[in-house]
């Protein structure tokens, strides 16, 4: 019952940060972020949520040049401090991490604590010739690392399968999956050749109408809106 | 790529099924005309499209070739009354499309009832059956039905498939279960059922490739095995058929082992042979359908690789 009612708590963490930070993101970022300021979680329910949240916490920042708050910057350093990548862990959780730390530098380039060089990149292979199921899955997983301008490995491998993703999500659409069909979404407005077929704006639209109810949907669906306009980064 | 024996082994099973429940193939005659003595035709005009593909694409073996050639016969002599029942059919309804659309497979494999020949002509040239209301997709097939008869199509095919949700190749995600149906029957009409796998146009062909393979992953997943049975059709249809080995795999464990395929997930539990052979009769044609031009097709793909 402990358990339930922790991860319950988290939950809602998460989704009070994805809203803070959706709201944020509208109509280009002109609205407040204010996660931190009075009313969030607190101590390590607020780290965890970050963690969870990951470089997507800067998203007002990276896509609409807003400057970090000095609490946000400090939440990353110390989620990204609570929780190193395990040697074990999977490939999307050593990303993730890889992602905050980028996004970290990025927003704070001369804050203490954060790395001058850009952090060595995980490993990517386990995304070679992947059936394109569980590419979009992952790809969506990971849908923080879909900027404009910003390479990565598992960007790269994004670009040279746009219908594979495009494919995923029609298939993430078609499956009620509005939180990967959001990432997807995000994805592929970034990569070439798209399926005009797919009619990605309108798809976009339909996630938000359908599943928009959830903040981290809605999160996804205004960043790839701005990505799809051409966003600053 | 799926092995060819396992694409090849659905349909005589299938077969096998079909001529072992050939009584399924039965009409109501003392139904109220109200309530429809045309729509148990359905079943019969399937049975003889199947077995005009069975035949046309040579790859059955002699057993399989044996019985649908003895099934046919069968449906002919006993089901229609040697064309009677069709005749019976058209006077009940002489504006209804389902003795002429039930007749025509069975004119192409050399059956003869002058009489539903009278009538289509005849009807041919009535604005009712142009005005007729259907579906567009079933609309795009009676035109193709009329050419295959020898008529000039009314309206022109071109014109006909403009109607369809197909043609306008719509957002891939909206599809259902439905929509899905009209895509493929769509590609039936337009490749005169696999015969002419370039009576697709390119632009259709080359949207269905594109987005064929999220359907039946999505269809294979919820066992709709009707459904997915008629989209492996459509992938057999198209210039590189992709023959996909999971869902096949998953197509074949769903065939019982005496070749009935279920609709959806498992086969239902009737008692009512009648009843039972309702609920399953389409879905194990469908089966015998995908296998002989997915086999066909697997059979071409060696042919050109060895040469």
């Amino acid at each position: 019952m402990k358990q339930s009612g922790t991860s319950a708590l988290l939950q809602d963490a998460v989704l009070d940060m994805a809203s803070s930070v959706a709201s944020a993101l509208r109509g280009g970022g002109h609205a407040p972020d204010d996660i931190t300021t009075g009313g969030g979680p607190s101590g390590d329910l607020e780290l965890a949520a970050a963690r969870v949240l990951g470089a997507d916490l800067v998203l007002p920042t990276v896509l609409c040049g807003i400057p970090p708050t000095a609490d946000r910057l400090d939440l990353i350093r110390r989620t990204l401090e609570a929780f190193p990548p395990r040697p074990e862990a999977p490939p999307t959780v050593r990303w993730s991490h890889w992602a905050l730390r980028r996004a970290l530098r990025q927003a704070d380039p001369s804050g203490s604590g954060s790395d001058e060089r850009r952090p060595p990149e995980p490993d990517a292979a386990w995304l070679d010739g992947v059936p394109w199921p569980f590419l979009t899955h992952q790809l969506a997983v990971l849908a923080s690392l879909a900027l404009p301008g910003q390479d990565c490995a598992p960007a790269r491998a994004a670009r040279a399968r746009t219908l594979d993703v495009a494919r995923g999500f029609v298939r993430a659409v078609r499956r009620r999956d509005w939180l990967q069909a959001a990432g997807a979404g995000r994805w592929l407005t970034l990569l070439p050749d798209v399926p005009e077929t797919l009619g990605l704006a309108a798809g976009l639209d339909f996630v938000e109408l359908m599943g928009g109810d959830d903040p981290r949907v809605l999160l996804q669906v205004r960043a790839a809106r701005l990505t799809g306009a051409g966003a600053l980064v | 790529m799926t092995d060819t024996r396992l694409l090849h082994t659905v349909g005589v099973r299938a077969i096998e099924w079909l001529w072992a429940h050939r009584d399924g193939f039965r009409l109501e005659p003392d139904v109220d005309p109200e309530i429809g003595f045309l729509d148990r035709f359905k079943p019969v005009g399937e049975l003889a499209l199947v077995c005009k593909v069975l035949f046309r694409e040579g790859v059955a073996g002699s057993r399989q070739a044996e019985l649908a050639r003895r099934l046919l016969d069968h449906v002919w002599r006993e089901t229609l009354g040697g064309g009677s029942m069709l005749v019976r059919g058209q006077r009940t309804e002489p504006i209804s499309p389902i003795p002429f659309e039930t007749y025509l497979p069975f004119k192409e494999l050399g059956y003869h009832q002058p009489e539903i020949e009278r009538a289509a002509v005849l009807d041919h040239r009535l604005d009712s059956w142009c005005a007729f209301e259907v579906t567009p997709t079933r609309r795009l097939g009676l035109s193709a039905f009329q050419r295959r008869f020898g008529l000039r199509p009314r309206p022109p095919e071109h014109e006909a498939l403009k109607a369809t949700w197909l043609a306008r190749t719509p957002e891939p995600w909206t599809v259902e279960g439905h929509i899905a149906y009209d895509v493929t029957h769509a590609v039936f009409h337009l490749t005169d059922w696999g015969e002419n796998p370039g009576g697709l146009p390119p632009r259709l062909a080359d949207y269905l490739a594109v987005w064929l393979p999220v359907w039946i992953d999505d269809w294979l997943d919820l066992r709709r095995w009707d459904l997915l049975g008629e989209l492996l059709v459509v992938d057999a249809c198209l210039p590189r058929p992709t023959l996909d080995e999971r869902a096949w795999a998953g197509f074949a464990e769903a065939q019982r082992a005496d070749g009935a395929m279920p609709a959806v997930r498992e086969m239902p539990d009737i008692a009512d042979p009648d009843e039972l052979f309702d609920a399953v009769y389409h879905p194990t044609l469908v089966a015998a359908f995908a296998s002989t031009l997915a086999t066909s097709r697997a059979l071409a793909g060696l042919t050109q690789a060895a040469s």
